[in-house]
């Protein structure tokens, strides 16, 4: 089967096991460029499995994972590690923003990665905390915020860099409902002003509703909601 | 409750979690207690065999009359033998008798055999054949340990040396002594073949039935001249085992040093649980375990993770003392108690001291971390992030400062009973002041280190700095091994500097002649300094002559060393120190080594009695010098004025000046054609300057290699601990993968950590080592050894150390955290906290 | 005779035959006194030896024996230390009381010097240390401080001296050689005390006297001697002796009877007869003695009964070896006829290396 060229990734026939439990199982799925997909499914169903295998974080039994026209299952780690950096960002239930570091810095983080000089991230890091609303915590310790300022720091940090595509898992589980809500349309206007696909897992039918697309898993397999 | 819990606490301590710490600590209590216990065995055993050596060579003696100094002329005895109290006396003429070919001298006892019988039956009861063979003067009886020592048989020969002409002797039996090397034989034997007609140095007494050893030895002294002392056998004995004091005492400490290390690795252990397992017991405390009961569990526990050490280190030891006996004797080669064959007994009341001492030190060492457990809050510490208020409360500024207070006024403390207990307990109180005041400083340090620009080793940087006192937790043990490790390092460098500039001091001739070197029966008679002053290429020649002079009952003799000075500049022979006097008219003028001034508390201008010649003689001190050669004092006075007291003619050594383009060597040569082979040792002060140098570093090689395993216990306590942060933070290395840092970054991030670590370590390290240097230098040296020296600090050793410690602390820490580097870490973004 | 010494003297002699370095005792040569009661250093041993039966104020009686012997081992003649063991003096002294049961002994050994140990010349003055022996006003004084007692005792002669064999001359063995210079003094008066048990008693009785010096006497074959010194009640005196073989046989034997007028016959080796009636076998040395005897001594018949059976003597850290030195009573036909000394060497192990 041919990838068709406007899908940013596309999933073929990928199966993934742990010991003699079989996780996922011929799972075939495409996101195009700008494109928010929500994945849904009970726990334990392999949801977060199948984001780490779009990551290249792990590597599937069968089938293929192809981001952006590349087989990412013949990548070394050192490659796959390089791709996240450059073009996908996180966004985790536990927000996993660094409690020794300011917000600015935390935003900061993948550009300097990225190799940038640290002066030149001022300006990007400035813009991206005033479209999440935090514009004038710059400087406040991450241990002062709230979940759900600290979920937007973490949304700033995972699209500070420009990435192609951005893996949310479970974002909002860990925040009530008020800060989710908030979390899930911020999330949906940054990544549609930058047009990055998102694929993001939940379980909760509140925030699949922010999605272009919605997808479930099941044992059986992906089917389109 | 308490017992099937501590049971399984006691596992998990020792189980996988916090296995490599535990075991750790149990192995640096092993180690303590180890040495320790074997010192103590060791010790047991020499003190032991000298005790017996000292009996068997008095024999049963009640009494004992010594003279003082250069023997007593024989016409002593008939006066001591007559004495109503006297059931029994017997005449020795004890010889330090030279060897021809060796260093050591071969203890020599002349001996009336029928007088001995009474006495020393050992003596007796050893030999085989001719009977007759214990009056004739050319026979000796050899015990087991010089039969061994010359490798000599009965029927073979001994040769010795006598003046610098030598004595074959027929080796006719052994003596039943036990112990060091000695050899027996007739007194008048004796008297006549060493040149000491009319000398005895001692008279061993058997007394009347009834009458108190006490109240004899009053009435025999008061016949007595001073320079005979009336003993009683028990004090050689003593004398003896206070010979090697100071060097056990030192060897303790390093025990102490080690059990120290155990008991901060206990701490540290402890105290990472406490923050690990905080939340599990404070429920514990909300099920309704009560504060104490909580204190005290965490307590036992670690007092039977030392007890385990303890049992450990006490079997290991035995095996130690056993190893190193078989190896070197129990001076541990240090030669003080040459050629005694041991026999290790087990003392079961050290034993189980040793092995409780090692629980106490994992007992003390848990206590701060146990109590801190049982303070925390049960709500509070159920909740997560509670970690770096838990470690803060580790660290006090207020009772750091005060300890390393109360250290810096114990190194000015004077010595308790000859050794310097307050300042090992100086070094003790700095070093743990240091270790309570670490959060604080390594706080202080970390903001002062400016943050690296590079976002990595920033990243590395600001994990650290956010937790200075979880830091802290795990350098204790680096700073304490660096500091520990650095002091020791500027004291050897001190004293090797201070010894080189001595050597340069005290050897200003163009070659040196010894005969027998200190021993009784090897000397330049006058013939022979005439043949000396008059061979070919020599322009001038100093001879000394040196006599043990005994000053105190319960000290070995001091060295008197009779050499041509000028009284008006005695500072071009000796290395004096401090002010010197130039004595008056009629006074004799004498110069003190350092030790000699320290051990009987002489000072310029003082005066001293010493028995010369048999008789008490007054001296002024005019100088004090330093003497690295002579570790029970010397005393030097002008050979003129000694051969005037003493009337003794002959010489031990020789320096001698050549003529401008004589060749040292054809000197030598021609000095050893003409005596009697090995009569005379001759050498260069090059060679002599390498040969003590190369002592010198054999001696302190062990030293260089306890450095190495103190920071090999350090950097295995930084390991431990790395382990266990890197553990708590891998839901953060996790994060940083997804983020795109690769597995090499986040090794270096690691080793980053680590070279930042040992930074601070070493920072707090030196400074803390250095002050413990100045007291080992200036307090624990001084009043052990009384040997004074320079400070030096080896500043290309310091630098090559600190390197190897950042890159040893950088590969310890990326090895040790290399868990956060697998795929296992990256998944850990989804555990909860 | 009081060869005992010797067996010190051939220990260290081993067995030589030539009298090296020493005077050879020859006859012919006229004893001199007081001169010949003194030392005579240049020969290798000479030996003073008292024995006697005393009597304290209650009666009880006891057997005595003090004996000096001097020694020149020639091994360090030419050393000039003040130790030099030039002559070496040795002293046994023994007190047999029946009631105790055992010999009550102890020994001295030295080297001369010092003024402490000395055996000098021109009359007898041997002292080593408290055990002393002098001649003074003609009577022989020992005081002897031992473990077990004291004695402090007068021997005063009352009868001329009895030179033994020839003038003197006393022959030990077949070899010319072998012999030594012997007197006697019998029926010495005893008086004076002795501290034992706690006690000091006043004593009186009878005792012996012999003096011998020489360079050597027994022949190589000799491995001991039977000796007996009689004071009998009628004032005369005998002593006699014979040196057995390894078998038990007689080597030579020898003795003297001088009766009560003074008339001297001196016993041809065929003469004296030993023979034993009843032996004690020691319980500490295991060695076996014939402390009852059979003596024919010319015409004379006598049984020798001991005082007592233990008198062994153990000297071995003085003269190195186990003796029994008793006193006996000389019965006939159930009559005492007078009471003396009997020395039995080598029963404990050959004299003889």
């Amino acid at each position: 089967m041919r990838a068709n060229p406007e899908d940013l990734l596309a999933l073929r026939g990928l199966a993934k096991s742990f010991g003699r439990r079989s996780l996922l199982r011929d799972i075939d799925l495409e996101v195009r460029a700008g494109e928010y997909l929500a994945v849904m499914g009970e726990s334990g169903v392999g949801k977060s499995t199948l984001l780490n295998l779009i990551a290249g974080l792990d590597q599937p039994d069968a089938g293929s994972v192809v981001f952006e026209g590349r087989e990412l299952t013949r990548l070394d780690d050192d490659e796959l590690t390089l791709l996240r950096r450059r073009r996908m960002g996180f966004v985790f239930q536990a927000f996993h923003v660094l409690p020794y570091l300011t917000v600015a810095e935390n935003v900061a983080l993948p550009l300097l990665l990225n190799g940038m000089p640290r002066q030149e991230t001022d300006g990007r890091v400035a813009e991206l905390l005033a479209a999440v609303g935090l514009g004038d915590r710059a400087h406040s310790r991450t241990a002062e915020l709230s979940g759900g300022e600290s979920q937007r720091v973490a949304i700033a940090r995972a699209l500070a860099h420009r990435p192609r595509l951005l893996l949310a898992d479970e974002p909002t589980g860990n925040l009530d409902a008020d800060s989710g809500r908030q979390v899930l349309e911020l999330l949906r206007r940054c990544t549609k002003d930058q047009a990055a696909s998102v694929v993001m897992v939940t379980h909760s039918p509140e925030a699949a509703a922010f999605a272009d697309r919605v997808v479930r898993l099941t044992a059986h397999g992906l089917t389109a909601a | 409750m308490a017992l099937p819990f501590l049971s399984r606490e006691f596992l998990h301590i020792l189980g996988t979690g916090q296995g490599g710490r535990g075991l750790l600590s149990v192995a640096a209590i092993a180690l303590g207690v180890a040495l320790g216990y074997a010192i103590h065995l060791i010790h047991a055993v020499a003190v032991y065999e000298m005790e017996q050596a000292a009996r068997s060579l008095t024999g049963e003696a009640d009494l004992v009359v010594q003279s003082l100094q250069g023997g007593m002329d024989e016409s002593w005895y008939p006066v001591v033998a007559r004495r109503p109290e006297v059931a029994v006396a017997s005449p020795v003429l004890e010889l330090e008798a030279k060897v021809p070919g060796r260093t050591e001298k071969l203890k020599l006892l002349g001996m009336d055999v029928f007088r001995a019988d009474a006495l020393q039956p050992a003596f007796f009861l050893g030999g085989t054949g001719d009977a007759l063979d214990r009056l004739r003067p050319d026979r000796i009886f050899l015990n087991p340990a010089s039969a061994a020592w010359l490798d000599a048989r009965e029927g073979g020969e001994v040769i010795l040396q006598s003046g610098l002409s030598l004595v074959k002797l027929r080796v006719a039996g052994t003596v039943n002594i036990p112990g060091p090397p000695v050899a027996a034989m007739d007194i008048a034997g004796a008297q006549a073949q060493f040149g000491q007609l009319g000398r005895i140095t001692r008279i061993d007494l058997r007394l009347v039935p009834g009458i108190a050893a006490q109240r004899a030895a009053q009435s025999l002294q008061s016949v007595l001249p001073e320079g005979i002392r009336v003993e009683v056998p028990e004090a050689r004995a003593a004398q003896a085992a206070g010979f090697s004091r100071a060097y056990r005492v030192n060897l303790n400490v390093l025990a102490l040093v080690a059990l120290f290390a155990g008991g901060l690795l206990v701490f540290s252990s402890q105290a990472l649980a406490v923050v690990r397992r905080r939340s599990q017991w404070a429920l514990l405390r909300a099920l309704g375990v009560r504060r104490n009961e909580l204190a005290w569990l965490l307590v036992m526990q670690a007092a039977a993770v030392g007890a385990l050490g303890g049992v450990l280190g006490v079997m290991l030891g035995y095996w130690l003392a056993q190893a190193a006996l078989d190896l070197f004797g129990p001076d541990l080669g240090a030669a003080f108690f040459r050629g005694i064959a041991p026999q290790l007994a087990v003392a079961p009341g050290a034993a189980v001291f040793f092995a409780l001492l090692g629980a106490a030190a994992a007992a003390l060492g848990s206590l701060s971390p146990a109590l801190e457990a049982a303070r925390a809050a049960p709500a509070r510490a159920l909740h997560a992030g509670d970690d770096e208020r838990a470690f803060a409360r580790f660290g006090s500024p207020r009772a750091g400062a005060a300890l390393i207070v109360l250290g810096g006024v114990a190194a000015w403390l004077p010595p308790v009973a000859g050794l310097p207990v307050f300042g090992y307990i100086a070094v003790a109180l700095l070093l743990i002041g240091a270790i309570v005041l670490l959060p604080w400083l390594s706080r202080a340090v970390f903001a002062l280190l400016p943050m690296p620009g590079a976002p990595l080793a920033g990243l590395s940087f600001a994990q650290l700095r956010a937790a200075p006192s979880r830091a802290s937790l795990s350098l204790a043990p680096l700073v304490a091994s660096i500091a520990v490790a650095a002091a020791m390092a500027v004291m050897v460098s001190s004293f090797r500097y201070s010894l080189e500039a001595w050597l340069d001091r005290v050897l200003p001739a163009d070659l040196y002649v010894r005969a027998g070197g200190g021993g009784d029966t090897a000397y330049f008679t006058t013939d022979a300094e005439r043949l000396l002053r008059g061979m070919a290429g020599v322009e001038r020649v100093e001879f000394a002559r040196s006599v043990a002079v005994s000053l105190s009952p319960g000290r070995p003799p001091v060295m008197l060393l009779a050499r041509q000075l000028d009284p008006a500049a005695p500072g071009a022979r000796l290395p004096l120190i401090g002010e010197s006097l130039r004595p008056g008219a009629g006074q004799l003028p004498l110069w003190v080594s350092e030790v000699a001034a320290d051990l009987y508390g002489w000072g310029v201008g003082g005066t001293i009695r010493l028995p010369i010649g048999g008789r008490m003689v007054e001296g002024v001190v005019a100088g004090i010098w330093r003497d690295y050669a002579r570790s029970q004092g010397a005393i030097v006075m002008e050979r003129e004025a000694y051969r005037n007291l003493s009337g003794d003619e002959r010489a031990n050594e020789a320096a001698l000046w050549l003529r401008p383009g004589t060749d040292p060597g054809a000197v030598a040569r021609a000095l050893a054609a003409a005596f009697p082979a090995g009569a005379l040792e001759t050498a260069l002060p090059g060679e002599l300057r390498r040969i003590s140098l190369a002592v010198f570093d054999r001696t302190f090689a062990a030293t260089y290699v306890l450095e190495g395993a103190a920071i090999a216990v350090g950097l295995a306590g930084l390991s431990a601990s790395f382990a266990a942060q890197v553990a708590a933070r891998r839901r953060e290395f996790g994060m940083l993968r997804h983020l795109g840092v690769t597995r090499r970054q986040i090794g270096f991030m690691l080793a980053c950590q680590g070279a930042l670590l040992a930074l601070v370590a070493l920072i707090v390290g030196l400074v803390l080592g250095s002050v413990i240097s100045l007291i080992l230098i200036y307090v624990i040296n001084r009043q052990s050894f009384h040997w004074s020296m320079d400070p030096a600090v080896p500043w290309a050793a310091l630098a090559a150390f600190a390197l190897a410690t950042v890159v040893l602390a950088a590969a310890t820490a990326w090895v040790s955290g290399r868990q956060a580097m697998r795929r296992e870490a990256v998944l850990a973004v989804k555990e909860d906290w | 005779m009081r060869l005992l010494v010797v067996c010190f003297a051939l220990l260290w002699a081993c067995g030589s035959v030539v009298a090296d370095g020493y005077p050879m005792v020859q006859s012919g040569r006229e004893l001199r006194f007081p001169d010949d009661h003194g030392s005579h250093p240049a020969y290798r041993t000479e030996w003073w030896y008292l024995t006697g039966w005393i009597r304290d104020g209650e009666g009880k009686e006891y057997g005595v024996q003090i004996t000096f012997f001097r020694n020149r081992p020639r091994v360090a003649e030419d050393n000039p230390s003040a130790f030099a063991p030039k002559q070496l003096l040795f002293a046994h002294a023994a007190l047999a009381s029946p009631g105790h049961g055992r010999l009550r002994h102890d020994q001295r050994a030295a080297r001369t010097g010092f003024g402490l140990v000395q055996a000098a010349q021109g009359d007898t003055d041997v002292r080593i240390g408290d055990w002393s022996l002098q001649r003074t006003d003609g009577d022989f004084v020992a005081r002897i401080a031992a473990r077990e007692f004291r004695l402090e005792l007068r021997f005063r002669p009352t009868q001329p001296l009895l030179l033994q064999g020839d003038g003197g001359y006393s022959r030990k063995g077949a070899q010319a050689r072998q012999a030594s210079y012997y007197y006697s003094l019998p029926h010495l008066a005893v008086s004076g005390s002795i501290s034992v048990d706690g006690a000091t008693r006043q004593v009186s009785g009878t005792a012996w006297m012999d003096h011998e010096w020489s360079s050597e006497i027994l022949a190589p074959e000799a491995s001991g001697w039977d000796w007996v010194g009689v004071n009998l009640k009628d004032g005369a005196a005998l002593m006699a002796f014979r040196i057995r073989d390894q078998q038990g046989g007689t080597l030579w034997a020898g003795g003297a009877l001088r009766s009560r007028n003074g008339e001297t016959r001196i016993l041809a080796p065929g003469e004296v007869h030993f023979e034993a009636r009843r032996r004690w076998r020691s319980p500490r040395s295991g060695a076996t003695y014939p402390v009852a005897m059979r003596l024919r001594a010319g015409d004379l018949v006598l049984d020798l009964e001991p005082l007592m059976d233990d008198q062994e003597l153990d000297a071995r850290r003085s003269t190195g070896t186990i003796y029994w030195e008793g006193a006996v009573r000389a019965v006939r036909d159930g009559a005492e006829l007078g009471r003396g000394y009997l020395e039995l060497t080598g029963y404990w192990k050959r004299l003889r290396l």
